[in-house]
């Protein structure tokens, strides 16, 4: 859409299976580095995470009707966390995407972004042959009328930080425990699920899905993904 | 002098804005750049960042409250400072924001001016502006079907809602406004468009016939509807009576003396058979443009009613069935659908169907006539909201003008989910359907 952005870079990080303290440090002191201009370029963080669930700015208290102690006994930790949006999962098995996008170089519109993230989703799951569409009036990407992926973004002077989930071969078991994105009723998928796993192997799958994401999010804004090593800060 | 600082638009079109958290208390020191409250839209949470050092001297909401756009949150100051209030006008009061680099770029999408970013709060007015230029703009584009407000007289309303109601024909002089100060918002155009949807329901008179709305083509395939209260409470009422899919049957006789003649007329003219099924489908997807309230999706939380007619019909296999698609059946001859769905039919039987073929009908056929069932009730294919089930055509004694005579028949019932069709709107559907099928002619009218 902006001219002057065609010939930015992604610079693409894949940081393999993760604690969530670990990258949440690392995410915030990215996006405090673009902010301060010591980073050029934008990034895109993809990590798995160990169990955990996060409660966002929106967290309503229905949303959670176990304790948090009986989560961690579960295994998962629990973090409250900067980022819009209800409690939600992460664990294994599912692609955590954090851009650390500046906006004002960009286009200065929150609601812009939460769709065109939701777009870059929904081109990637069609590349995996699964027709996903937007909820109005509930961020996210949905298939069927089942969650496919949550999106939950904190900005910081126009930088981005937290970012999207996309279910891929997740245990959906652990989204029982909590009521996802505060709505009651919502039925979470992955693309293990939706697709006839027969004769892919998960790992396939997983990896088809991180190419076609990042692939999906370059074109949506006008980034040409690299994969680099991570910066020095 | 104290420094507003003031809910950010966090998008063009954001209205208003949770103020999630406060980052600073009152009396705290305040430097540049440091964060002094979250502010919360949608899924996304931004900063408020201080752009003067002082101290916080007031917080005029509180956490967790919801403020329109550019209205003050707090102020910044010398402690012990005096502050403007709320709505108390402060002189060259400051914004508090991050200075906008990118603001002269025009942003794409709205045709907002940059001024836009660049405006006082203090000159409340200035907002008006360009909200009346945009709907003017969006006026000319799509020709309003009714006049907006009368000449002259002002109607107070934000962008949005003024953008909405034009995109939908609403007229925001018979609007009273929940935003502030009595302007109108987003949710009073969306409350206030929720009405006549709820008429043919309420009021089967005016759904005699097809002169209600029909199929208007405009380019987009269909357009979603929000759930109404009452068509929210009607869902989870007889959700809760019946079943997921509350449906409900209508059953009707058809006279098919003249299809079976326009059918013979056709079939001797040697260029491919025509069956009484492919008239049917003919009919029912005709039928369909008049009545768009029947060929519709069920989407839980809203309606999509298609603007295109996919019609999708039961082909028994050896083991179970499956439903190809004739897509825009409605704009296809008979002898297109006749030719289409025995190509369908017959790849379908062989599974060589591409599961396109198979998905995204809008409503369904189901025809067990030629297995000598007088009448069924089919099953509904979600999130379709109909099907119509064929019975055989017999001969039967019926009364007549004079006497009696032996008259072809044919029994069609529909089931109908009752969260998207009630009662008379699925039987004004099947009345055209039937009068269609008795008079094929209609179809070429």
């Amino acid at each position: 859409m902006t001219s002057l952005s065609t010939h930015r870079k992604l610079l693409v990080h894949d940081l393999g299976r993760r604690p969530y303290a670990e990258v949440l440090e690392l995410q915030r002191n990215l996006c405090r580095a673009r902010v301060e201009r010591r980073l050029d370029d934008d990034i895109l963080l993809l990590v798995e995470h160990d169990p955990v669930y996060t409660l966002g700015r929106g967290t309503r208290d229905s949303s959670l009707p176990v304790a948090p102690e009986l989560l961690r006994k579960r295994g998962a930790e629990v973090f409250e966390i900067e980022r819009g949006g209800d409690v939600t999962f992460h664990g294994p098995g599912q692609l955590v995407g954090y851009p650390i996008i500046d906006l004002a170089q960009q286009r200065q519109d929150l609601h812009w972004y939460l769709r065109e993230l939701e777009g870059a989703l929904i081109d990637a799951l069609e590349v995996l042959d699964i027709a996903a569409d937007r909820n109005p009036g509930k961020t996210g990407v949905w298939t069927g009328g089942r969650k496919i992926a949550s999106i939950g973004v904190h900005v910081k002077q126009w930088v981005t930080l937290h970012g999207f989930a996309l279910n891929v071969t997740t245990d959906l078991a652990w989204f029982d425990w909590i009521v996802p994105c505060g709505i009651a009723d919502v039925q979470m998928t992955s693309v293990g699920r939706e697709l006839d796993t027969t004769g892919n192997s998960l790992k396939d799958i997983d990896l088809r899905a991180r190419e076609a994401v990042v692939e999906a999010l370059g074109r949506r804004f006008g980034r040409s993904p690299d994969s680099a090593a991570l910066p020095t800060l | 002098m104290a420094t507003k600082i003031v809910m950010e638009a966090l998008s063009p079109t954001m209205e208003e804005g949770r103020l999630v958290e406060w980052k600073k208390n009152e009396g705290d020191a305040v430097a540049v750049g440091d964060v002094i409250a979250e502010v919360e839209t949608d899924k996304a949470v931004m900063e408020l960042v201080a752009r003067v050092a002082g101290t916080l001297i007031k917080q005029e909401v509180e956490a967790g409250a919801t403020v329109p756009v550019s209205d003050v949150v707090g102020w910044i100051g010398e402690a012990g400072e005096k502050t403007g209030g709320k709505t108390e006008k402060v002189e060259e009061v400051e914004r508090v924001e991050r200075v906008e680099e990118g603001k002269k770029e025009e942003k794409a999408g709205t045709g907002e001016k940059p001024e836009k970013a660049e405006k006082k709060p203090a000159e409340e007015k200035a907002e008006e502006q360009p909200a009346e230029t945009k709907a003017e703009k969006a006026e000319q584009e799509a020709p309003a079907e009714r006049p907006a407000s009368a000449a002259g007289e002002r109607v107070k309303a934000s962008p949005l809602a003024r953008r909405i109601a034009t995109e939908r024909g609403v007229d925001l002089s018979g609007i009273t406004g929940s935003g502030p100060a009595g302007r109108i918002v987003q949710r009073d155009v969306e409350a206030a468009k929720a009405g006549p949807r709820a008429e043919p329901a309420t009021a089967p008179a005016a759904a005699s016939g097809p002169t209600g709305r029909t199929i208007t083509f405009s380019g987009e395939p269909f357009r979603d509807e929000p759930l109404s209260q009452i068509r929210k409470t009607i869902a989870k009422r007889l959700v809760q009576s019946i079943g997921p899919i509350p449906t409900f049957y209508l059953t009707t006789v058809v006279d098919m003396e003249r299809a079976t003649e326009a059918r013979e007329a056709l079939n001797a003219l040697g260029e491919g058979k025509v069956s009484f099924n492919d008239i049917i489908m003919k009919a029912t997807a005709l039928a369909l443009v008049q009545h768009p309230a029947c060929n519709a999706w069920w989407q839980d939380d809203h309606i999509r009613y298609w603007n295109e007619v996919h019609l999708a019909m039961a082909v028994a296999l050896d083991e179970g069935l499956i439903t190809p698609v004739i897509r825009h059946a409605d704009q296809k001859s008979l002898r297109e659908i006749a030719a289409e769905a025995k190509d369908l039919a017959g790849r379908a039987r062989e599974r060589k169907l591409k599961p396109e073929e198979y998905t995204g009908g809008t409503f369904s056929v189901s025809n067990l006539g030629m297995l000598d069932i007088d009448e069924f009730t089919a099953v509904i294919n979600p999130p379709e909201a109909g099907i119509i089930a064929i019975g055989r055509i017999s001969e039967n004694v019926v009364p007549a003008s004079e006497g009696l005579e032996v008259r072809k028949q044919m029994k069609l019932t529909m089931s109908c989910d009752h969260r998207v069709i009630d009662g008379a709107t699925g039987a004004v559907f099947l009345r055209t359907l039937k009068r269609m099928l008795e008079n094929p002619l209609a179809m070429v009218y």
